[in-house]
């Protein structure tokens, strides 16, 4: 019966996110009343909605709502995530709909008032705008207020990504208004200078931010207009830069993985209809394949009617798969970058903007493969800390148990001291049965590798 | 407006105020070349893409 804010939804005055018996909602506040009246009017939602660019939703009158014009049901986004967990083509694909969703405003009457990335989600493998209520009356004359936003949000971290490292992307985590322009400036190597477009939307958008920051706009703008056929070209200078920025995923650590690892086929296949068979017995509706690299066994796993987000390391290995769920039209599949061992962080005020790794949780099922030796090994972790912890991400477990005499294992240990006693069969099973029920423990054939399927108690 | 609860940032609505302008003349420009460039082309031969629907885009 308790209705609950969202604590994330407080910044637009047009209406804000609640949660009532356990379902979203977001109210549309007296005030957006001709906006939103606008958005259906003019058909831009339904040309949205119908081209899978904007959340659709249904109206609702609840009991109890206070000042609201409208209340509506959105669409269920089958998992949130958030600009840093985003490969270099995803965040590509996002800022290329916004542009596409302007465009599309601005033929109908309509602007975006803001453009941050967090107003994306992802969902049937595409980029999709989930508020609803991010669209102003537009007025002729009038610039794109949204202009700042966009190239901090999408612009300056993907030129930073594309131009200087893709590391740069974790910038993100720190800056949740994305990058400032003048960082991004300092950062981006002097050949960017030379590039039209960067130098206008980033170096010279920083110094205009720092040249103006304490002046009177209306002074300073002396009445001058931005005509339509000019906000469109300023949009489509926008989308020609962002189209123009590339990185190729590979150089990275685990981006050629499958093309080095020590599988026979034999084995590889086996492992690969093992899994399908266990995750078949669960028929989860959200899986998580932690370091799921390109997502070879999340799609063994994908089953109809489930949700697989395949989280890596490696951007490059991400971006790959992204590629091929755009390739091949995935609808259910979501690669994300994640570090497990420094995952998303809560963060925004009071930690309460955005949700860490482990508030989104749990899955069904859990995938981790070719996963514990890196975590024991290289990351130092007590296996039963690792058990008792991944106890919480998932009900159902499949894990894999890589020996010492393994060699993926030997090449962790080649250049450190063994301090590692208790990391055998032994104690793996013993560490997991604390917190795991062991349904079956199967040998990998040509290997010395274990897989397991289990179930938290 | 008073709904606009972002800060646009003035240098960012005066730089926007330049390059608009500059961008709408390079399309104006842009276009009327096409224009031009059409009177001189057959008909039937491939012309370069104009602003595509963007359904095509990610």
């Amino acid at each position: 019966m308790t209705k609950r804010n969202l604590t994330a939804s407080f910044r637009d005055p047009s209406g804000f996110l609640f949660h009532k018996d356990g379902e979203l909602y977001r109210q549309v506040n007296q005030n957006y009343a001709s906006e939103f009246d606008l958005l259906l009017s003019s058909g831009l939602y339904k040309k949205l909605t119908e081209q899978g660019r904007l959340i659709p939703h249904t109206e609702v009158s609840l009991a109890g709502i206070q000042g609201a014009y409208k209340v509506l049901h959105p669409q269920k986004v089958p998992f949130i995530s958030y600009p840093y967990e985003w490969s270099f083509q995803q965040l590509k694909d996002a800022a290329l709909a916004t542009l596409a969703i302007q465009k599309r405003a601005l033929n109908h009457g309509m602007s975006l008032k803001d453009a941050s990335a967090y107003n994306i989600q992802f969902m049937n493998g595409k980029a999709i705008l989930i508020d609803t209520l991010s669209f102003e009356i537009y007025q002729d004359g009038e610039p794109w207020v949204a202009y700042r936003q966009f190239c901090q949000h999408f612009l300056a971290p993907l030129a930073l990504m594309a131009k200087r490292d893709i590391r740069l992307a974790q910038l993100l985590r720190i800056y949740i208004d994305g990058i400032p322009l003048d960082l991004a400036s300092r950062l981006l190597p002097a050949g960017s200078w030379f590039n039209l477009n960067l130098l206008s939307h980033i170096h010279l958008h920083a110094r205009a931010q720092k040249r103006y920051a304490d002046v009177s706009l209306e002074q300073e703008r002396h009445g001058r207009k931005v005509s339509k056929q000019a906000f469109l070209a300023l949009v489509e200078s926008l989308k020609k830069t962002i189209q123009q920025l590339q990185w190729i995923p590979s150089g990275t650590e685990w981006g050629d993985y499958y093309d080095q690892t020590n599988y026979s086929s034999k084995a590889f296949n086996w492992k690969k209809n093992l899994v399908k068979a266990w995750a078949e017995q669960v028929d989860p509706s959200l899986t998580w394949d932690i370091g799921a690299n390109t997502g070879v066994f999340s799609r063994e796993v994908n089953l109809p009617g489930g949700y697989v987000i395949a989280w890596d390391i490696d951007p490059a290995a991400v971006e790959k798969n992204w590629e091929t769920v755009r390739t091949n039209k995935e609808t259910n599949l979501l690669p994300l970058v994640l570090d497990l061992a420094n995952p998303s962080p809560a963060l925004g005020w009071n930690c309460q903007e955005r949700d860490s790794f482990k508030e989104r949780g749990p899955a069904n099922l859990v995938l981790a493969l070719g996963l514990v030796h890196h975590l024991a090994i290289s990351n130092n972790l007590p296996l039963d800390r690792i058990a008792s912890d991944m106890a919480g991400w998932g009900k159902w477990l499949i894990v894999e148990f890589i020996p010492k005499s393994d060699s993926q294992v030997q090449k962790l240990l080649r250049s450190r001291k063994d301090i590692f006693n208790s990391y055998d069969q032994v104690g793996f099973e013993s560490a997991f049965k604390q917190y795991y029920k062991i349904h079956q423990a199967q040998p990998l054939p040509e290997s010395e590798r274990w897989m397991y399927f289990m179930e938290t108690k | 407006m008073h709904f606009l609860y972002l800060d646009p940032s003035s240098g960012s609505i005066l730089l926007q105020l330049l390059i608009a302008a500059a961008a709408g003349i390079g399309i104006a420009v842009a276009s009327s070349w096409q224009k031009i460039k059409k009177l001189f082309k057959k008909t039937g031969k491939d012309k370069i893409k104009s602003s595509e629907d963007e359904d095509d885009e990610a």
